[in-house]
């Protein structure tokens, strides 16, 4: 099976090049999303290998993954992964995270951060994680842990299927539950997470309001 | 009332000079005209001040200003509400257009992630 890496990057130089590096080992490609960086994280990208693809405009992290998807689906990718690229997944548990789609047991496979026991999560986050995986698993009609990672494998067949259109961080939630409505097997994996201290990038309190109002307007459907 | 007039009249041709320069359209015209209108005839019809002050005890407002007030409050949420969909519709047709550049953009590039379409 061919196996795509998806990444979407906004101003991550320090810390994209050895992402890639470490996914290319176990991806056939790497396809770096750069959503208008004011930095070098495409030049860094590049050179450690990757195919890169840059916005003109910065459109969030839900836009860059659905240009990725686009691009990915252009190819004979079979599956396609997605990852941060800010160095908080480990690429090397990659091969854990497509296993079960390798043996036919998901056609999505979400890297959850919670069942592993793990103290290092900041309280906000880890709160607002919960609150928002459980409102998600209530629109899916499945328990979902970590309806918030973005440590993914997709069948190629679901983003033919499914593909989201927020351009935020509702695209976590919105694409795990048009997935679970239209019957595709949905799996989690443990994955363990580097959290970086003092850093305060990701969803805030605001992002997790439109998360969960979006969520409440698909419970509704 | 004379100082409103002046204002809907100037306002009036400039609405106007907007249209013949296909800066706003028709519709937009009509709306805006339409207000324009309202403050002109104010000033040059008295009656027209006359037809308020009726509307206004209709609905039982102690002065016209309380019904000019109200009212203007009333477009003024319609407005916004039409702007705020309008801009959110083009967002979405931004987005479309960025993301829509970039993967024609790496067309070249692309060929290691062993594209099937040229």
């Amino acid at each position: 099976m061919r196996v795509v890496c998806v990444i979407p990057a906004f101003e991550e130089e320090a810390t994209i090049g050895q992402i890639v590096e470490a996914a290319s080992g176990h991806c056939d490609s790497v396809l770096v999303v750069d959503d208008c960086s004011g930095d070098r994280t495409g030049d860094v990208s590049r050179r450690a290998k990757a195919v890169v693809v840059r916005h003109i405009l910065r459109l969030g992290a839900g836009g860059a993954l659905s240009t990725g998807f686009k691009v990915a689906l252009k190819t004979d990718c079979d599956v396609v992964v997605t990852m941060d690229g800010d160095g908080q997944h480990d690429p090397h548990e990659i091969p854990s995270l497509i296993d079960p789609i390798l043996k036919d047991q998901a056609d999505i496979v979400v890297g959850s951060r919670f069942l592993k026991e793990r103290r290092d999560m900041p309280f906000d986050k880890r709160l607002g994680n919960r609150l928002l995986s459980e409102a998600t698993s209530l629109a899916a009609s499945m328990k979902i842990t970590d309806s918030q990672s973005g440590f993914r494998a997709y069948r190629r067949k679901v983003l033919d299927y499914v593909m989201h259109r927020s351009m935020d961080y509702r695209w976590a939630s919105e694409i795990l539950i048009a997935a679970a409505r239209a019957d595709f097997r949905i799996k989690e994996v443990p994955i363990t997470t580097i959290y970086v201290r003092n850093r305060r990038r990701g969803a805030n309190i605001r992002d997790g309001l439109r998360i969960l109002f979006s969520t409440a307007r698909h419970e509704r459907r | 009332m004379v100082a409103s007039a002046v204002f809907g009249l100037g306002m009036a041709l400039f609405t106007t000079r907007e249209l013949l320069q296909k800066k706003i359209r028709s519709a937009q015209y009509v709306f805006w005209m339409s207000l324009w209108l309202g403050l002109i005839l104010i000033g040059v019809v008295p009656q027209f001040y006359s037809a308020i002050l009726l509307i206004t005890s209709v609905l039982g407002m102690y002065t016209p200003i309380h019904f000019v007030t109200t009212f203007s409050i009333l477009i003024l949420f319609t407005v916004v509400y039409l702007l705020a969909k309008r801009v959110s519709e083009l967002n979405e047709k931004i987005g479309l257009l960025v993301q829509r550049i970039a993967v024609q953009s790496i067309k070249g590039e692309a060929d290691r992630l062993t594209e099937k379409e040229a």
